[in-house]
């Protein structure tokens, strides 16, 4: 009797915990709904690869492709307009309309908040409140991920020089796994040390 | 019966050993040796000299800005398209063994004898077995998977809990439902264990099981 009760109580429990994180999907105004994600069995710990074949072509020209995963919806639309294009980081990196609308739909939809990949979920809660991050360097989940690399290993490394080019390391960069067994730091093969791989 | 106790302590000893050894080898590919202070001042010697001779604060990656000078290089770089990563690692270890745990519950409900009662049960036969029977021994597994994961993570993990993160977070969540799960699996296990009649458990036991679930399945 006393065992029924508590398998009772189990099923309400997992009911609840179910339903907290089909209630905190609100949040996300997901383009993946809860349900296929919930029954995915594939790793969707990093973010989500680039799949568009104009925003690989067009973004991956001149630098690496930044999965639209790693900024919240906000940094995308100050980032993908005819203006802040015109000075990209110092450079003009001007799009005809139609492209440029196409880049910035698909990385609005796919934006930090728009997914269920662990890392955008991660960005997009730090970055719900406070200022638009206009660089991914400067979020404070990735600043915090890189504090204790020291800069020997990334600007004094000529492979690699800034962490903006994310896959310098990250060996997996371009199918959205960042994780540090991924991590091949050029002239560093053991940067994590003995102890922490 | 002592002997085959000891001979399993003996196995599980070895089977450790290898565990760890492999463990060890896999991370010191390139570099054979255990570290010893020579080699951890060799290796770090740029990064303590400026530290001991400028008594500068050391330079982070994450601080943009200042130039460094350039390193001799120390190894080779090999592209980043042929490198694969270590099939084992120290939070490769905390994936398999969270897994496993979870594993191990399922079958440790499997392997229930059957409905427990706690209040007018009928006379037992024989005297309660709280070890030996493959519940038990099912159990006790589960509970010592639990307990090495939870301090996997704990070492390989640290980094990713951040409480000013809020609940939101999802790496603060699986640290929660995860620690909640392999207690209530503990405290389930040491209630019945501490039992001489049979007490109901497998409520709390389940809860837990379930809770690691979900809280691998948020981190997945």
């Amino acid at each position: 009797m006393m065992q029924r009760k508590w398998k009772v109580a189990a099923l309400l429990a997992v009911t609840l915990l179910t339903g907290s994180v089909y209630a905190s999907a609100g949040e996300y105004s997901l383009d993946n709904d809860f349900m296929s994600w919930l029954f995915d069995f594939q790793r969707t710990k990093g973010v989500k690869p680039v799949a568009d074949k104009q925003y690989l072509e067009e973004c991956g020209a001149c630098h690496f492709a930044y999965q639209p995963g790693l900024l919240p919806a906000k940094s995308w639309e100050a980032l993908l307009n005819d203006e802040a294009l015109r000075k990209h980081f110092g450079v003009n990196a001007e799009l005809d309309s139609d492209t440029l609308k196409d880049i910035r739909d698909y990385a609005i939809k796919n934006s930090a908040g728009n997914s269920w990949y662990k890392q955008s979920r991660k960005i997009a809660a730090a970055t719900e409140q406070g200022p638009v991050p206009l660089r991914i360097t400067g979020l404070r989940y990735i600043s915090r991920k890189h504090r204790d690399i020291p800069e020997k290993m990334v600007k004094g490394n000529k492979d690699v020089k800034s962490l903006s080019f994310c896959d310098k390391c990250h060996t997996q960069a371009g199918k959205g796994v960042y994780d540090a067994d991924t991590v091949n730091i050029p002239h560093y093969p053991n940067w994590d040390g003995w102890f922490n791989k | 019966m002592k002997c085959r106790v000891k001979l399993g302590n003996v196995v599980a000893g070895i089977c450790l050993a290898v565990f760890s050894g492999m463990v060890h080898a896999d991370n010191t590919v390139s570099n054979n040796a255990l570290p010893t202070a020579a080699s951890f001042y060799t290796n770090n010697y740029q990064l303590l000299k400026s530290q001991s001779v400028n008594s500068a604060p050391i330079l982070l990656a994450a601080n943009e800005g200042n130039a460094v000078q350039s390193q001799p290089d120390l190894t080779p770089a090999a592209p980043a398209a042929e490198y694969s990563p270590p099939w084992l690692t120290g939070r490769k270890a905390h994936q398999y063994l969270g897994l496993g745990t979870v594993l191990f519950a399922g079958l440790t409900a499997l392997a229930a004898p059957g409905e427990a009662c706690e209040h007018n049960c009928p006379p037992q036969p024989a005297p309660r077995e709280t070890s030996g029977t493959t519940h038990t021994r099912l159990a006790r597994t589960t509970a010592a998977l639990a307990v090495a994961t939870v301090i996997t993570g704990l070492i390989y993990h640290w980094d990713d809990f951040h409480l000013e993160d809020g609940f939101s977070d999802p790496d603060n969540q699986h640290v929660m439902l995860a620690g909640t799960g392999a207690l209530l699996m503990l405290y389930a296990i040491n209630k019945s264990a501490k039992s001489s009649v049979p007490t109901s458990h497998a409520g709390i036991a389940e809860l837990g099981a379930a809770s690691m679930l979900v809280a691998i399945k948020l981190t997945w």
